[in-house]
């Protein structure tokens, strides 16, 4: 199948040739993969990984910090879990971007646009579809799943840009913890009806005549190709099983989380070892308090309530996650990172809210919040063959700026690529004007983050 | 005609025998400009990807882009960082040569060889005291490629040879030197040192030579060699030059296409729809000889052409909704684009309006041109590529690498819109657009000098302050010599018809990366402006081709081809063609917000429309943000093939009370005559005996009537038949 190449998006000629040659090295099995949690909205990181209890409560926030498996690190009490696993990933602490709202911290993060100003769609291809995008190159999949797949993933100020929406996830949008749960246009569950579709598409075949005008570019070819994977994906067992998180045992449901997030995570885990190479999760929606996503600003949230009312769930699905990637052997392979597209403002800000709901005061109450902080924030990365357990990067005594290895979003997507095997330095792609755009502009894999 | 001198070795004799001057005598005086900066840009060093990457460099060291700045590229490695990346008393020992080499750790590993000719001229220039270049030293004039014309062989190899020639009548071999790259790699690939190697593809491929800031061309002709004796009758000009191509390269094409065929390509191409049942009857029933013209003009008289062409403009033109106020101007210049196709406003007065749009949005719906492309940047940007094929994008930060215009090119042509007046109006959002009094100019960012507009390649002009710069500008561009401004739209149109431009893509027109039939794109401009910019005219010529008219499917020659046109290149249709196309044969809607039920998605007058139709966005319709026609996603991929196969949408097309299905599952149809219906609604053709046998069989089947009808009009639709335009 030659898809892409022939389009408006090409790789430079080069890197095309490195990045086959080195993935061609590669049996599929070992083709890396990697899970990213995204945090819409961004999460305050002064609340949770990186706490400053010296400093006054004009910043502290009520939460008490606990010790963690690791000396000499500690977070807030609302990771108890993390804190019992803190030796199963590495904390960055000194994550930092330069752009302060939605659009632009997200673009920045997820695409590496430097851009500050806001805009509606995004300039360049996130690094998903990218690396959907640049894994096809390698010649058609042996696996009947997709490469990528996004399970409620993050779609506002993301996507494939000029690369087509071809390179756009899979993506599963309902609420995987929903009793009768299945994926639409996986896997028909009627035999009739998979019965059915398997005689159209015989009677398709039989009638099509097409076929001999084939030309040379194999679109056609590739069109066949789509046919057959999506039947796979309509009626393969093994995909409809990659998407069935009811086959999950309930012990293994349960550690997740019965609950959107932690069945998320749980079916972003089934999908990777099922042979998925991307994957990404977002954690919105009404778990995360009344305006459905992490924006703790005090119009929107009482943000110590929102942060009691969610991240008890958010602490059981990412540590579950961490953990059964370590359990079932899939930590050299899978790479795991949470992140949102900024932290919060350590000073605490009060205001009106907008109005009543979870986490939420009756309008016109004065509550706490945190505003936009770009300047300093945190992520966390597991798996993935990591040296885990250590801290990286710090930030000044009221958690306002990076004093420490400050890590930017090129630094964030140069790891990422790292590990899929992408020497994001050398891979450019032709945008739309057919100039050449480098997948990563400025930035190197994160030393302590690669294997 | 194309004449291309055979490869033959007395030729390459005469080259080799050439004299070498300005060989490497140690004694030389090297200059940066000459010597230095072409080996740094042979290695990749002042790569967009290395130290030339925009504005930061690469750690702290930053070089212009291909050496294109050599002055600032000098205060860099002799001055910047306290000289320390030069060391003239132990050459070797400069930081420039130990990083280059990967003798210390160097992000980009090694990029000279120690010992090698070029580390070696850098160790002698580092001695030398880094000279610059004295006064008297040379400067390059230009640069030769030889051979400059070829024909050679599929999977033979061929060796350039690359003179650079100065202004005092010297000239160096730099075949080392030079980038080379093929504008079809497909066809031929280039070693480093100008090694051409042709692959199994016939045509025509260009070799773009760079060095020093100067390009070069190499066109290779690969002939196939098969005997091209019968070739259909040319129906005018259009096929003259093409089977003339096909000649000289022996490539024969394929027999021209059937009626029903033709019916269907053309309706599609021109008027975006397939067919109708009563259209396709008459056709196949009429004996007419000059029946397939009358369908053209049929076609183009009819409202369906204009707006299939509004929507491929208005695209173009940005008609995008970004808020929901923009309704009232996004339906207004779409009317406005649509009423100009329909009374085939010539092209030149079409885009005339635009550019030189003054008013409001509703007195003069073309302004809305500037509510979407605000600065003149963009404004330039814009009209350079969508109007004249040419990007400037690269010069407006540094010289184009593939072309000749500079950064002074640029800002001239931004020159024009220097002057563009706005006022808020009393409809939010909307600006009043005027000329605002004054001196056309514009500060070029690099220089700070303030340019005055200039056409490119034209020198600058002196505008009155009254005069409104855009209307020269319009002059300009409609100028029946203006060398880009005919040839951008017949290569556009072209690929409209044909799927691949003469030019590919289709608007980035440059010496370098010129056209696989040079004759016929000038022919097609001569003929354009021969007819007052008559887009009507324009389609009609291409589409009574015989070229057009060929068939697709292939001889047992010509499938390689891939761009000397020998036979019709399949075309998936576009996303709003194909859920028209869909809603026709299966009898079906589809309702879009705010406009009558029944309207065609190819009459939609925005991109909002996107968001709400999956089935649009999947098929990759744009999102009107870029002027190049490749934000359109033509590619097909997992999710349309899910959609046509098992989404609720499609699935509830197909099986849509008093839809075809629904119909002619109805007593009183007999099976023949609704397989019969199915074939000429779906492509416009009879059954033949085998799909009639298939089908009535199918029909048969003890499934229930309906389900059975269901299923061959999914199976129709799956087919490739009826997603290409072929």
């Amino acid at each position: 199948m030659q898809i892409g190449l022939t389009g408006f998006a090409s790789l430079g000629w080069p890197g095309l040739l490195k990045l086959r040659a080195e993935n061609a090295l590669k049996p599929a099995s070992e083709r890396t993969a990697v899970i990213m949690v995204w945090l819409p909205g961004g999460l305050s990181h002064i609340d949770s990984y990186d706490p400053k209890p010296e400093i006054g409560s004009e910043y502290r926030g009520p939460f008490k910090t606990i010790s963690t498996k690791v000396p000499g690190t500690i977070f807030t009490e609302l990771l108890p879990r993390h804190a019992a696993i803190a030796d199963k990933f590495t904390l960055l602490r000194s994550m930092n971007q330069k752009a302060g709202g939605h659009p632009a911290g997200s673009m920045q993060m997820l695409s590496g646009d430097a851009d500050e100003r806001d805009k509606p769609k995004p300039r360049l291809p996130d690094w998903m579809s990218v690396a959907n995008y640049l894994r096809a190159q390698d010649g058609p999949r042996a696996n009947p799943l997709p490469n990528y797949v996004g399970v409620n993933p993050p779609l506002e100020y993301n996507g494939p840009a000029y690369l087509g929406n071809a390179w756009s996830p899979f993506s599963v949008t309902d609420d995987p913890n929903r009793p009768n749960f299945a994926v639409p246009n996986i896997g028909l569950t009627d035999p009739a009806e998979t019965r059915r579709l398997g005689d159209r598409v015989a009677l398709r075949k039989n009638l099509d005549r097409l076929e001999r005008a084939f030309d040379r570019e194999n679109e056609l070819l590739a069109l066949d190709e789509f046919e057959r994977q999506a039947m796979t994906l309509l009626t393969n067992p093994q995909t409809r099983d990659a998407f069935d998180i009811g086959k999950e045992d309930a012990k293994t449901r349960d550690r997740y989380g019965r609950n959107r997030w932690g069945q998320q995570l749980l079916l972003a885990r089934r999908l990777v070892e099922a042979g998925v190479d991307i994957v990404t999760s977002s954690l919105s929606g009404p778990l995360c308090g009344r305006v459905n996503n992490w924006d703790d600003h005090a119009v929107n949230h009482h943000i110590f309530e929102a942060l009691r009312f969610r991240m008890g769930n958010y602490d059981q699905a990412v540590t579950a996650l961490i953990e059964d990637i370590y359990a079932r052997g899939l930590d050299k392979r899978v790479l795991v990172v949470v992140t949102g597209e900024f932290g919060r403002t350590p000073k605490i800000s009060f205001d009106r809210s907008t109005g009543a709901g979870d986490a939420s005061a009756p309008a016109g109450t004065v509550q706490p919040g945190r505003d936009h902080w770009p300047r300093a924030f945190s992520n966390i990365w597991a798996g993935g063959g990591l040296q885990t357990g250590g801290v990286i990067g710090a930030t000044d005594k009221r958690g306002e700026d990076v004093i420490e290895r400050p890590c930017g979003p090129g630094d964030f997507l140069a790891t990422i690529y790292h590990h899929l095997g992408i020497d994001s330095s050398k891979v450019t792609i032709n945008d739309f004007n057919g100039r050449p755009t480098p997948i990563v502009d400025q930035g190197k894999p994160i030393p302590e983050l690669i294997a | 005609m194309r004449r291309l001198p055979p490869p033959s070795l007395p030729a390459l004799c005469v080259l080799l025998a050439l004299p070498i001057s300005l060989t490497a005598a140690d004694s030389r005086p090297l200059s940066f400009v000459n010597d230095v900066v072409p080996i740094l840009t042979k290695a990749g060093c002042n790569s967009g990807a290395c130290h030339a990457k925009a504005v930061i460099g690469q750690r702290g060291f930053r070089l212009s882009l291909l050496g294109f700045e050599p002055q600032e590229d000098y205060e860099h490695i002799v001055k910047e960082a306290r000289g320390r990346r030069v060391f003239p008393p132990a050459p070797e020992q400069s930081l420039l040569l130990l990083k280059g080499a990967n003798q210390v750790p160097h992000g980009g590993g090694e990029k000279l060889t120690p010992g090698s000719e070029n580390y070696q001229t850098l160790v002698r220039w580092i001695g030398q005291g880094m000279p610059y270049q004295a006064a008297g030293q040379p400067a390059l004039a230009g640069l030769e490629v030889e051979p400059k014309r070829l024909a050679m062989k599929m999977g033979t190899t061929q060796s350039l040879r690359v003179t650079a020639r100065y202004d005092n009548g010297t000239t160096r071999d730099v075949t080392h030197l030079a980038l080379y790259e093929a504008n079809a790699p497909e066809m031929a690939e280039v070693g480093e040192s100008g090694q051409v190697k042709t692959k199994d593809l016939p045509g025509n491929v260009a070799v773009m030579v760079r060095y020093g800031g100067k390009v070069s061309v190499f066109s290779i002709s690969i002939p196939l060699g098969a005997p091209v004796d019968k070739l259909p009758p040319a129906k005018n000009f259009i096929d003259e030059l093409v089977f003339a191509n096909l000649k000289a390269i022996g490539v024969p094409p394929s027999a021209p296409c059937d009626d029903a065929t033709f019916l269907r390509r053309a309706s599609l191409d021109i008027a975006g729809r397939l067919p109708t049942l009563e259209e396709t009857q008459a056709f196949l029933a009429s004996n007419a000889p000059d029946k397939r013209e009358q369908a053209i003009e049929t076609l183009l008289a009819s409202p369906d052409y204009a707006d299939a062409f509004a929507n491929k403009w208005t695209a173009l033109l940005k008609n995008k909704r970004e808020d929901a106020a923009d309704i009232t101007a996004n339906f207004a210049f779409h009317s406005w684009v649509r009423d100009g196709m329909l009374a085939n406003k010539p092209y030149d007065e079409m885009v005339r309006q635009i550019l030189a749009a003054t008013g409001t949005i509703v007195a003069n719906p073309a302004v809305a041109w500037y509510k979407r492309v605000k600065e003149p940047n963009a404004q330039l940007e814009d009209v350079a590529q969508l109007f004249l094929g040419v990007r400037m994008q690269c010069a407006q930060c540094h010289h184009h690498p593939f072309e000749r215009w500079s950064q002074d090119d640029y800002y001239s042509m931004a020159a024009f819109f220097s002057q563009v007046g706005r006022k808020p109006t009393a409809i939010a959002g909307e600006d009043l657009i005027f000329h605002k009094r004054g001196v056309a100019q514009i500060e070029n960012k690099r220089t700070r000098a303030m340019v005055k507009p200039a056409g490119l390649g034209q020198g600058a002009q002196e505008i009155a302050p009254d005069d409104d710069p855009r209307l020269r500008l319009a002059d300009w561009m409609a100028d029946t010599s203006n060398p880009f401004f005919a040839k951008a739209l017949v290569n556009r149109y072209w690929k409209h018809f044909f799927k691949r431009g003469l030019v590919e893509p289709e608007d980035d027109l440059r010496d370098t990366n010129p056209p696989t039939n040079p004759e016929l794109l000038d022919a097609l401009a001569a003929h354009f402006v021969q007819s007052g910019f008559d887009l009507k005219e324009l389609v009609r010529t291409l589409t009574r081709s015989q070229t057009y008219q060929l068939s697709s499917v292939p001889n047992e020659h010509n499938l390689v081809d891939v761009q000397n046109f020998s036979r019709f290149y399949p075309k998936r249709m576009q996303a709003e063609v194909l859920l028209d196309a869909l809603d026709s044969f299966a009898g079906s809607k589809s309702e879009f917000a705010d406009l009558p039920p029944g309207t065609r998605a190819i009459a939609l007058p925005d991109n909002s429309y996107n968001s709400a139709s999956l089935f649009l966005k999947v098929f990759g319709r744009p999102e009107s943000a870029s002027v190049c026609e490749c934000e359109r996603a033509q590619s097909s991929s997992l999710a349309q093939s899910l959609h046509l196969m098992n989404s609720a949408e499609v699935k509830g097309k197909i099986a849509v009370a008093g839809g075809r299905a629904d119909r002619l599952s109805k007593p009183g149809v007999t099976a023949e005559a609704a397989v019969e219906e199915l074939y000429l609604a779906a492509f416009s053709r009879q059954p033949d005996a085998e799909e009639r046998r298939i089908a009535t069989a199918h029909l048969a089947s003890p499934d229930a009537r309906k389900q059975a009808f269901e299923d061959l009009v999914w199976a129709l639709l799956n087919t490739k038949e009826f997603l290409y335009n072929h």
